[in-house]
Protein backbone atom coordinates (compact mmCIF):
# COMPACT_ATOMS: atom_id res chain seq x y z
CA UNK A 1 0.00 0.00 0.00
CA UNK A 2 1.51 3.48 -0.77
CA UNK A 3 1.66 6.15 1.66
CA UNK A 4 -0.85 8.18 -0.26
CA UNK A 5 -3.37 5.40 -0.06
CA UNK A 6 -2.56 4.90 4.14
CA UNK A 7 -2.94 8.33 4.49
CA UNK A 8 -6.29 8.89 2.45
CA UNK A 9 -9.77 8.09 4.58
CA UNK A 10 -13.04 7.68 3.51
CA UNK A 11 -15.14 9.50 2.45
CA UNK A 12 -12.57 11.91 1.37
CA UNK A 13 -11.69 11.51 -2.56
CA UNK A 14 -8.04 13.06 -2.12
CA UNK A 15 -6.21 14.36 0.53
CA UNK A 16 -6.84 18.03 -0.42
CA UNK A 17 -10.19 17.69 0.42
CA UNK A 18 -9.16 15.91 3.52
CA UNK A 19 -7.10 18.24 5.09
CA UNK A 20 -10.11 20.76 4.45
CA UNK A 21 -12.36 18.39 6.17
CA UNK A 22 -10.02 18.11 9.52
CA UNK A 23 -9.16 21.97 8.90
CA UNK A 24 -12.92 22.73 9.31
CA UNK A 25 -13.70 20.49 12.33
CA UNK A 26 -11.22 21.91 13.99
CA UNK A 27 -12.42 25.48 13.65
CA UNK A 28 -15.68 24.25 14.61
CA UNK A 29 -14.04 22.61 17.88
CA UNK A 30 -12.31 25.96 18.49
CA UNK A 31 -14.97 28.20 18.00
CA UNK A 32 -16.46 26.75 21.04
CA UNK A 33 -13.00 27.14 22.84
CA UNK A 34 -13.07 30.38 21.94
CA UNK A 35 -16.61 30.86 23.58
CA UNK A 36 -15.33 29.33 26.63
CA UNK A 37 -12.32 31.31 26.78
CA UNK A 38 -14.55 34.56 26.02
CA UNK A 39 -16.79 33.79 29.15
CA UNK A 40 -13.54 34.23 31.41
CA UNK A 41 -11.90 37.40 29.37
CA UNK A 42 -15.45 38.62 29.90
CA UNK A 43 -15.35 37.70 33.95
CA UNK A 44 -11.95 39.96 33.61
CA UNK A 45 -13.18 42.87 32.12
CA UNK A 46 -16.16 43.33 34.40
CA UNK A 47 -14.05 43.01 37.42
CA UNK A 48 -11.88 45.09 35.95
CA UNK A 49 -14.15 47.85 35.23
CA UNK A 50 -15.53 47.90 38.66
CA UNK A 51 -11.76 48.00 40.13
CA UNK A 52 -9.64 49.67 38.25
CA UNK A 53 -7.23 50.55 40.55
CA UNK A 54 -7.27 46.77 42.80
CA UNK A 55 -6.22 45.22 39.58
CA UNK A 56 -3.36 47.85 38.89
CA UNK A 57 -2.28 47.25 42.38
CA UNK A 58 -2.95 43.40 41.82
CA UNK A 59 -1.13 43.35 38.50
CA UNK A 60 2.25 44.64 39.68
CA UNK A 61 2.89 41.66 41.52
CA UNK A 62 2.53 39.14 38.54
CA UNK A 63 6.50 38.28 37.70
CA UNK A 64 6.72 39.76 34.22
CA UNK A 65 9.92 38.42 33.32
CA UNK A 66 8.39 34.51 33.40
CA UNK A 67 5.44 35.81 31.20
CA UNK A 68 7.72 37.37 29.16
CA UNK A 69 9.70 34.29 28.22
CA UNK A 70 6.91 32.30 28.14
CA UNK A 71 5.33 34.89 25.28
CA UNK A 72 8.83 34.43 23.18
CA UNK A 73 8.53 30.63 24.06
CA UNK A 74 4.70 30.05 22.70
CA UNK A 75 5.38 32.18 19.41
CA UNK A 76 8.28 30.78 18.76
CA UNK A 77 6.77 27.31 19.09
CA UNK A 78 3.80 28.32 16.65
CA UNK A 79 6.93 29.42 14.11
CA UNK A 80 8.06 25.59 14.36
CA UNK A 81 4.83 23.95 14.42
CA UNK A 82 3.76 25.78 11.26
CA UNK A 83 7.34 24.99 9.45
CA UNK A 84 6.36 21.42 10.81
CA UNK A 85 2.98 21.86 9.28
CA UNK A 86 4.34 23.05 5.68
CA UNK A 87 7.24 20.00 5.66
CA UNK A 88 4.58 17.26 6.02
CA UNK A 89 2.51 18.65 3.40
CA UNK A 90 5.81 18.75 1.38
CA UNK A 91 6.41 14.70 2.71
CA UNK A 92 9.32 15.80 4.05
CA UNK A 93 9.10 13.53 7.29
CA UNK A 94 12.43 13.94 8.68
CA UNK A 95 12.06 17.63 8.67
CA UNK A 96 8.25 17.02 10.18
CA UNK A 97 9.46 15.28 12.96
CA UNK A 98 12.35 17.70 13.82
CA UNK A 99 10.15 21.00 13.84
CA UNK A 100 7.51 18.83 16.15
CA UNK A 101 10.43 17.75 18.62
CA UNK A 102 11.34 21.62 18.63
CA UNK A 103 7.61 22.46 19.40
CA UNK A 104 7.39 19.92 21.98
CA UNK A 105 10.62 21.52 23.80
CA UNK A 106 9.47 24.83 23.36
CA UNK A 107 5.61 23.70 24.37
CA UNK A 108 7.48 21.46 27.96
CA UNK A 109 9.55 24.83 28.58
CA UNK A 110 6.73 27.04 29.07
CA UNK A 111 5.13 24.61 31.08
CA UNK A 112 8.27 24.33 33.02
CA UNK A 113 8.98 28.28 33.69
CA UNK A 114 5.06 28.69 34.50
CA UNK A 115 5.65 26.18 37.43
CA UNK A 116 8.65 28.17 38.59
CA UNK A 117 6.38 31.30 38.68
CA UNK A 118 3.81 29.03 40.40
CA UNK A 119 6.34 28.71 42.67
CA UNK A 120 7.67 32.00 43.21
CA UNK A 121 3.50 33.08 43.96
CA UNK A 122 2.64 30.52 46.15
CA UNK A 123 6.11 31.68 48.13
CA UNK A 124 5.01 35.03 48.30
CA UNK A 125 1.14 33.32 49.76
CA UNK A 126 -0.30 35.12 46.44
CA UNK A 127 -3.36 32.54 46.78
CA UNK A 128 -6.88 34.31 47.22
CA UNK A 129 -7.99 33.02 51.02
CA UNK A 130 -6.33 33.92 54.68
CA UNK A 131 -3.05 35.36 54.67
CA UNK A 132 -3.26 36.99 51.20
CA UNK A 133 -0.88 39.72 51.41
CA UNK A 134 -2.41 42.45 49.32
CA UNK A 135 -5.43 45.33 49.57
CA UNK A 136 -7.56 46.26 48.79
CA UNK A 137 -10.21 42.65 49.26
CA UNK A 138 -10.73 43.44 45.11
CA UNK A 139 -6.86 42.19 44.51
CA UNK A 140 -8.17 38.74 45.41
CA UNK A 141 -10.47 38.88 42.26
CA UNK A 142 -7.49 39.54 39.76
CA UNK A 143 -5.54 36.55 41.36
CA UNK A 144 -8.64 34.36 41.49
CA UNK A 145 -8.54 34.90 37.86
CA UNK A 146 -5.12 34.75 37.64
CA UNK A 147 -4.71 30.94 38.60
CA UNK A 148 -8.05 29.80 36.97
CA UNK A 149 -7.32 31.64 33.52
CA UNK A 150 -3.53 30.86 33.25
CA UNK A 151 -4.17 27.22 34.67
CA UNK A 152 -6.88 26.48 32.30
CA UNK A 153 -4.37 27.70 29.65
CA UNK A 154 -1.73 25.37 30.70
CA UNK A 155 -3.80 22.47 30.59
CA UNK A 156 -4.42 23.20 27.47
CA UNK A 157 -0.76 23.30 26.14
CA UNK A 158 -0.08 20.00 27.92
CA UNK A 159 -2.88 18.85 26.42
CA UNK A 160 -1.54 19.92 22.87
CA UNK A 161 2.24 18.51 24.13
CA UNK A 162 0.60 15.11 24.42
CA UNK A 163 -1.28 15.17 21.51
CA UNK A 164 1.98 16.29 19.39
CA UNK A 165 4.03 13.93 20.88
CA UNK A 166 1.68 11.26 20.03
CA UNK A 167 1.84 12.38 16.62
CA UNK A 168 5.37 12.25 16.28
CA UNK A 169 5.55 8.76 17.76
CA UNK A 170 2.47 7.65 14.73
CA UNK A 171 4.61 9.43 12.48
CA UNK A 172 7.84 7.83 13.78
CA UNK A 173 6.34 4.40 13.41
CA UNK A 174 5.35 5.30 9.91
CA UNK A 175 1.54 3.97 10.96
CA UNK A 176 0.24 7.34 9.37
CA UNK A 177 2.13 9.30 7.08
CA UNK A 178 3.23 12.88 7.52
CA UNK A 179 1.36 13.94 4.40
CA UNK A 180 -2.03 12.68 5.60
CA UNK A 181 -4.55 15.27 7.42
CA UNK A 182 -3.62 14.64 10.70
CA UNK A 183 -1.05 17.30 11.16
CA UNK A 184 -3.63 20.07 10.13
CA UNK A 185 -6.02 19.63 13.34
CA UNK A 186 -2.58 19.49 15.38
CA UNK A 187 -1.63 23.17 14.08
CA UNK A 188 -4.50 24.41 14.11
CA UNK A 189 -5.24 23.67 17.82
CA UNK A 190 -1.64 24.42 18.72
CA UNK A 191 -1.83 28.00 17.26
CA UNK A 192 -5.48 28.21 19.29
CA UNK A 193 -3.45 27.91 22.47
CA UNK A 194 -0.98 30.36 21.56
CA UNK A 195 -3.40 32.85 20.23
CA UNK A 196 -5.22 32.59 24.08
CA UNK A 197 -1.87 33.51 25.74
CA UNK A 198 -1.52 36.51 23.17
CA UNK A 199 -4.14 37.77 25.13
CA UNK A 200 -3.87 36.66 28.39
CA UNK A 201 -0.05 38.26 28.39
CA UNK A 202 -1.42 41.90 28.11
CA UNK A 203 -3.94 41.23 30.63
CA UNK A 204 -2.31 39.34 33.61
CA UNK A 205 1.55 40.82 33.01
CA UNK A 206 1.14 44.41 31.62
CA UNK A 207 -1.91 45.52 33.94
CA UNK A 208 -0.01 47.94 36.55
CA UNK A 209 3.54 48.53 35.21
CA UNK A 210 3.45 51.98 34.32
CA UNK B 1 21.81 19.41 -2.42
CA UNK B 2 20.65 22.58 -3.91
CA UNK B 3 17.21 21.75 -3.52
CA UNK B 4 16.84 20.82 -0.40
CA UNK B 5 18.19 24.12 0.73
CA UNK B 6 15.40 26.46 -1.96
CA UNK B 7 13.22 24.00 -0.23
CA UNK B 8 14.48 24.67 3.26
CA UNK B 9 14.24 28.21 2.52
CA UNK B 10 10.79 28.39 1.08
CA UNK B 11 9.43 26.04 4.10
CA UNK B 12 10.53 28.92 6.41
CA UNK B 13 10.72 31.97 4.82
CA UNK B 14 6.84 33.03 5.12
CA UNK B 15 6.68 31.77 8.83
CA UNK B 16 10.15 33.26 9.75
CA UNK B 17 8.80 36.56 8.50
CA UNK B 18 5.54 36.29 10.37
CA UNK B 19 7.12 35.54 13.88
CA UNK B 20 9.75 38.56 13.62
CA UNK B 21 6.13 40.88 13.24
CA UNK B 22 5.21 38.97 16.58
CA UNK B 23 8.11 39.23 17.71
CA UNK B 24 8.77 43.08 17.25
CA UNK B 25 4.96 43.55 18.32
CA UNK B 26 5.40 41.77 21.36
CA UNK B 27 8.33 44.17 22.45
CA UNK B 28 6.05 47.14 22.10
CA UNK B 29 3.47 45.74 23.86
CA UNK B 30 5.88 45.32 26.68
CA UNK B 31 7.75 48.37 25.84
CA UNK B 32 4.12 50.28 25.94
CA UNK B 33 2.69 48.98 29.35
CA UNK B 34 5.52 50.88 31.27
CA UNK B 35 4.60 54.30 29.77
CA UNK B 36 2.21 55.79 31.85
CA UNK B 37 -0.76 56.51 29.61
CA UNK B 38 -3.67 56.12 32.40
CA UNK B 39 -6.15 53.99 30.58
CA UNK B 40 -4.50 53.72 27.27
CA UNK B 41 -2.22 51.62 28.59
CA UNK B 42 -4.58 48.36 28.23
CA UNK B 43 -6.01 50.12 25.03
CA UNK B 44 -2.50 49.91 23.53
CA UNK B 45 -2.17 46.50 24.79
CA UNK B 46 -5.09 45.01 23.64
CA UNK B 47 -5.05 46.58 20.10
CA UNK B 48 -1.09 45.02 19.59
CA UNK B 49 -2.64 41.66 20.97
CA UNK B 50 -5.35 41.85 18.23
CA UNK B 51 -2.60 42.82 15.46
CA UNK B 52 -1.17 39.79 16.95
CA UNK B 53 -4.11 37.20 16.51
CA UNK B 54 -4.35 38.45 13.20
CA UNK B 55 -0.92 38.17 11.91
CA UNK B 56 -1.65 34.49 13.97
CA UNK B 57 -4.04 33.60 12.20
CA UNK B 58 -3.51 34.97 8.78
CA UNK B 59 -0.14 33.91 8.25
CA UNK B 60 0.61 31.28 10.65
CA UNK B 61 -3.15 29.48 10.85
CA UNK B 62 -2.97 29.78 7.09
CA UNK B 63 -6.45 32.05 6.81
CA UNK B 64 -5.09 33.20 3.95
CA UNK B 65 -5.02 30.08 1.94
CA UNK B 66 -8.14 28.66 3.69
CA UNK B 67 -11.42 28.12 1.93
CA UNK B 68 -14.15 30.87 2.66
CA UNK B 69 -16.34 28.47 4.52
CA UNK B 70 -13.01 27.60 6.61
CA UNK B 71 -12.88 31.51 7.13
CA UNK B 72 -16.74 31.90 8.39
CA UNK B 73 -16.54 28.95 10.43
CA UNK B 74 -13.29 31.00 12.16
CA UNK B 75 -14.72 34.56 11.89
CA UNK B 76 -17.96 32.85 13.91
CA UNK B 77 -16.62 32.70 17.41
CA UNK B 78 -15.21 36.01 17.13
CA UNK B 79 -18.39 37.03 16.01
CA UNK B 80 -19.92 35.30 18.96
CA UNK B 81 -17.36 36.96 20.88
CA UNK B 82 -18.81 40.58 20.46
CA UNK B 83 -22.35 39.65 21.05
CA UNK B 84 -21.17 38.40 24.56
CA UNK B 85 -19.02 41.26 25.70
CA UNK B 86 -21.88 43.76 23.72
CA UNK B 87 -24.88 42.09 25.60
CA UNK B 88 -22.66 41.76 29.29
CA UNK B 89 -21.40 45.31 29.16
CA UNK B 90 -24.81 46.36 27.79
CA UNK B 91 -25.82 45.73 31.24
CA UNK B 92 -22.94 46.39 33.48
CA UNK B 93 -21.99 49.68 32.20
CA UNK B 94 -25.53 51.17 32.27
CA UNK B 95 -26.32 50.48 35.86
CA UNK B 96 -26.62 53.37 38.10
Amino acid sequence: MTDLARALQEPWPDLRMQREGVSLGMWFFLASEVLFFAALFCSYAIYRSYNPEAFRIAGAHTKVIYGSINTVLLLTSSLTMTVALRAATAQLRRVTLICLGITVALGLAFLITKGLEYHDDIEEHLVPGTGFPLSPPATQIFWGLYWIMTGIHAIHLSAGVVVVIAVMIIFGRRIIPVQGSTMEGVAIYWHFVDSVWIFLYPLIYLAGRA
Amino acid sequence: MSNGGSDMRSLWRGPLLAWIVLMGLFAISLGSAYIPLGHGNVAVNLLIAAVMLAVLATFLMDLKNAKSLVRIVAMAGLFWIMMMFSLTFSDYLTRW
